[in-house]
């Protein structure tokens, strides 16, 4: 629902419709995180819970940024880190290290990510939609972004995410 | 595009499962039947009753067209059922009404298939055309044979319009059964059917509809209807007592019942069998002048009612959705009562009546998986029937005369491996009419057999396994046809003189292959015996064929009990734990260097009591880091499938397990994780993930 909210409010801002600036509802929160220097955020909605750092069983004949399955409370889930996936070089994981598991669609993913950030909410005016067109690899798995003070939050596309055929 | 009528939906699955079963039961009769070739009154009065069952639910789903259809076939069996003899083409009535079931069939796939309560209604009128002809032509022989009462009977809606009792008010008071919940609906429902037959119609409460307070109402005091029949009260008070999830009903009044049962339009059937459906004849026979009478009969029909209603509850219908869960609870169960037991806590601990308990408590959990995996185990007898069906149509349709033999149809195996089969056994038991029995008569007269060939569906248990055979003792498969068709196809893998008549014959399993020049409506498109091995091997079993040339074919499908629990072996390769299932374990060992060989290509290979096995290294296949690498100082299993064997070579065996298996999750299935040599995962004991090896595709 808030998806719909949301997608709504990033095309008026691609449309250049600039009387949403004005209005700053919240539209929904997003779950921050840190990969590097750069903060992503995830839609709450899609969350399920977040663990920590645990063994991962590794599956043969998958790319290297499927690390494995892990036991999710008896539920088998498969773990992407999302460095890997970003094309980003591999760190040696930390205690700060998180695992977040993403269900979407009665699907269920782990993602690795270096440490999470925090919940914050989604202001109308803060989103904005991201630049088209660029050849950057990470781009296609970015919905949108949202400013805050200097800095800027990539969210995440979960459904893309998850549902990522192979091209 | 039609639409599902809203609050509807919550009855649709029950709607499915009585409309399905009721159709089953159909084709069961018409093909019992049909056999005989005549029409046991008994079986005039089931097909009355199955058509007239769903015409009254199809009408209360709102499913005109069904009900239409279900409406004209009834009409054609009431004229039938009056006089069993007017039947002069009887194939001709079969097809009729197997098309009616087919019909009814693909408009109820379509309707589970809804999209959003959508559906697409099929447009029946050529059918009802068909049936209307079928009946006038029926009721056009009466005239001709019988006297003008029986035509009367035959006809009582159009022939002779409504005697007497058509005027007449009757009140009955309606009881739902217990706990059956949204009264108000139902009694709505209720009202619904017997409307269009009622010329006078009256309930209370009379706001069943739109006020769900009445439930209660109904639940203390019934349901009062009080109507008067177009044509004939007893048909409305029949529909009454046949409609969904009525206990019981009472007559109340017969406002001035002059009518004596004599004047009744004459109801041979019943009269004919009272002692079959005791809980009618009350009806017709209580034009209710006195009090007792009526609460004798009342009583009667409620002790009827009482004893089918003990007999149908030692069956429920449970959705199958429940199932699963509860046996993933069951899974979970073990695998957490693994997990307690085998605690590292409480290592080295002198625990006697701890391992007491837990030994009981290990008896009481495989009990409670073995009581699980009961619920779940479906007698083949359904499938099976369905295959009797198609044997029936080829057999009219090619003029071949074939016997249809089954065996061992009470042979039960888990519900999901039931559903898969149906399909590679319909494709099997079509390959055998179509290509495997003789075109023509003479051909098997000629060869020795007798005229009329047989087609034998069998299953049996087998250690663990349920073994179904489909065979044909018809022409055989040709090994040199088989080899010339591989050939053009460019599917031949080694020397032809490399092949025996084994594998020849297992060639026709392969994709792409079809060795009949003629597509037929049934068989030989090119996709199908490929298919049927996909389809058997995807609920974990094994197909061959077995033929001899001018003697015939068998088919033999492998298939496991259950998919979800088996016994396995643990073995490490690196940090990785695999489970290979002991089924397919002939011997584990230890290598010694001299046993060890490498033929010129540098494979490695074993000798084992002369006979020599080829090794395959886990750690190579998997691409897994390991420090044991060296032959003897790891461990070796030699596995078995299909007839071809290979050692295995794991880094250490943990010990044996019963382990849930799990499938992949979703999000990896675009990988070609399963095509590599495992099948699923299961979670150990201590909550860790160990991979099941899938022996076939692994040494495949």
């Amino acid at each position: 629902m808030t998806n719909d909210v949301i997608k709504e409010a990033v095309a008026k801002q691609q449309s250049g419709d600039r009387k949403l600036a004005a209005d700053n509802s919240v539209l929904g929160k997003v779950m921050t995180f840190n990969i590097g220097e750069q903060v992503y955020g995830i839609e709450i909605q899609y969350v399920t819970e977040i663990i920590e750092m645990q063994r991962i069983t590794k599956v043969p004949h998958v790319p290297s940024y499927i690390k494995g399955i892990i036991n999710v409370r008896s539920k088998v889930v498969p773990i992407v880190d999302i460095r890997t996936r970003f094309g980003k070089p591999e760190i040696p994981y930390t205690n700060r290290t998180c695992i977040i598991i993403l269900s979407f669609n009665e699907t269920s993913v782990g993602i690795i990510v270096d440490s999470v950030a925090d919940v914050e909410d989604i202001h109308t005016g803060d989103i904005s939609a991201t630049p088209e067109n660029r050849s950057v690899n990470t781009n296609s798995f970015i919905q949108y972004m949202i400013r805050s003070g200097d800095m800027v939050k990539l969210i995440l596309d979960v459904a893309r995410l998850l549902d990522e055929q192979e091209a | 595009m039609a639409k599902i009528e809203p609050g509807m939906e919550a009855m649709l699955d029950m709607y499915f499962y009585e409309t399905n079963s009721l159709l089953e039961q159909l084709d069961e009769i018409l093909l019992r039947t049909e056999q005989a070739n005549a029409f046991e009154s008994e079986d005039i009065k089931e097909i009355f009753r199955i058509m007239h069952t769903i015409k009254g639910s199809s009408a209360m789903m709102g499913f005109e067209n069904l009900s239409v259809l279900a409406h004209k076939a009834e009409d054609m069996f009431f004229v039938i059922r009056e006089n069993p003899d007017v039947i002069t083409d009887v194939s001709f009535v079969y097809d009729l009404v197997f098309q009616v079931s087919d019909s009814y069939k693909a408009q109820i796939e379509m309707i589970q298939n809804n999209v959003n309560g959508e559906y697409e209604a099929m447009d029946f009128s050529g059918l009802i055309d068909k049936l209307l002809k079928a009946r006038d032509a029926l009721v056009g022989e009466t005239k001709g044979e019988a006297p003008a009462p029986a035509q009367a009977a035959a006809q009582p809606a159009e022939a002779a319009p409504a005697p007497v009792q058509g005027s007449d008010k009757v009140t009955v008071r309606v009881f739902f059964e217990d706990g059956c919940q949204m009264e108000n609906l139902r009694a709505f429902l209720l009202i619904n059917t017997i409307r269009e037959e009622c010329s006078f119609l009256e309930y209370t409460p009379s706001d069943v509809e739109t006020n769900s307070e009445t439930s209660k109402e109904i639940i203390d005091h019934g349901f009062l209807i009080t109507f008067t029949a177009i044509d004939n009260n007893d048909f409305v008070l029949k529909q009454i007592e046949s409609a969904l999830n009525v206990q019981s009903y009472e007559v109340i009044s017969q406002a001035a019942a002059p009518a004596p049962a004599a004047e009744l339009p004459p109801e041979p059937a019943q009269a004919a069998a009272p002692a079959e459906k005791p809980a009618e004849t009350p009806a017709p026979a209580a034009p209710v002048k006195e009090q007792t009478a009526v609460e004798k009969a009342q009583a009667a029909v409620e002790k009827a009612q009482a004893s089918s209603g003990a007999q149908k509850q030692n069956l429920i219908s449970v959705n199958l959705a429940k199932l699963d869960a509860l046996h993933d609870i069951v899974g979970e169960i073990i695998t957490t009562e693994s997990m307690v037991i085998s605690n590292p806590d409480l290592e080295g601990l002198e625990l006697e009546s701890f391992n007491k308990a837990a030994r009981q408590l290990r008896k009481l959990t495989s009990e409670l998986q073995d009581t699980v995996m009961s619920i779940r185990m479906v007698p083949l007898a359904g499938v099976f029937q369905k295959m009797n069906r198609i044997v029936r149509d080829m057999r009219k349709k090619l003029g071949k005369e074939v016997d249809f033999v089954i065996e061992g149809e009470e042979t039960e195996v888990d519900k999901s491996i039931v559903d898969s089969l149906q399909d590679p056994l319909m494709h099997l038991v079509r390959n055998c009419m179509d290509h495997g029995i003789e075109e023509h008569a003479e051909d098997r007269i000629k060869a020795g057999k007798p005229e009329k060939g047989t087609i034998k569906l069998s299953a049996q248990n087998a250690s663990g396994e349920v073994v179904i055979t489909v065979s044909d003792d018809g022409q055989g498969i040709d090994p040199e046809k088989i080899m010339n068709k591989a050939r053009k196809q460019g599917i031949l893998t080694k020397p032809e003189s490399e092949y025996t008549i084994k594998e020849i014959q297992n060639l026709i399993l392969l994709p792409g292959f079809s060795t009949n020049e003629q597509v037929t409506e049934f068989s030989g498109r090119g996709v199908g015996m490929d298919v049927v091995k996909a389809n058997v091997e995807k609920c974990g079993g094994t197909i061959i064929v077995d033929s001899k040339k001018g003697e015939g074919t068998n088919f033999i499908i492998k298939i496991p009990l259950t998919l979800a629990i088996i016994d396995g072996m643990e073995v490490t390769v690196g940090d990785l734990v695999f489970t290979v299932p002991i089924s397919t374990i002939r011997e584990s060992f230890k290598a010694e260097a001299s046993q060890i060989l490498r033929d010129t290509g540098g494979n490695e290979m074993i000798m084992i009591r002369g006979v020599c096995y080829p090794i395959l290294r886990m750690h190579e296949k998997f691409g897994i880091e390991t420090d044991v690498t060296d032959l003897e100082e790891g461990i070796l299993l030699l596995v078995e499938t299909d007839n071809k064997s290979v050692c295995i070579f794991a880094d250490k065996l943990i010990g044996e397990q019963q382990v849930v298996v799990k499938p992949f999750p979703k999000y990896l299935a675009k990988y070609n994780i399963k095509g590599e040599g495992l099948s699923g995962c299961t979670i150990m004991g201590d909550g860790s993930i160990s991979l099941i090896i899938d022996t076939n595709t692994l040494i495949g």
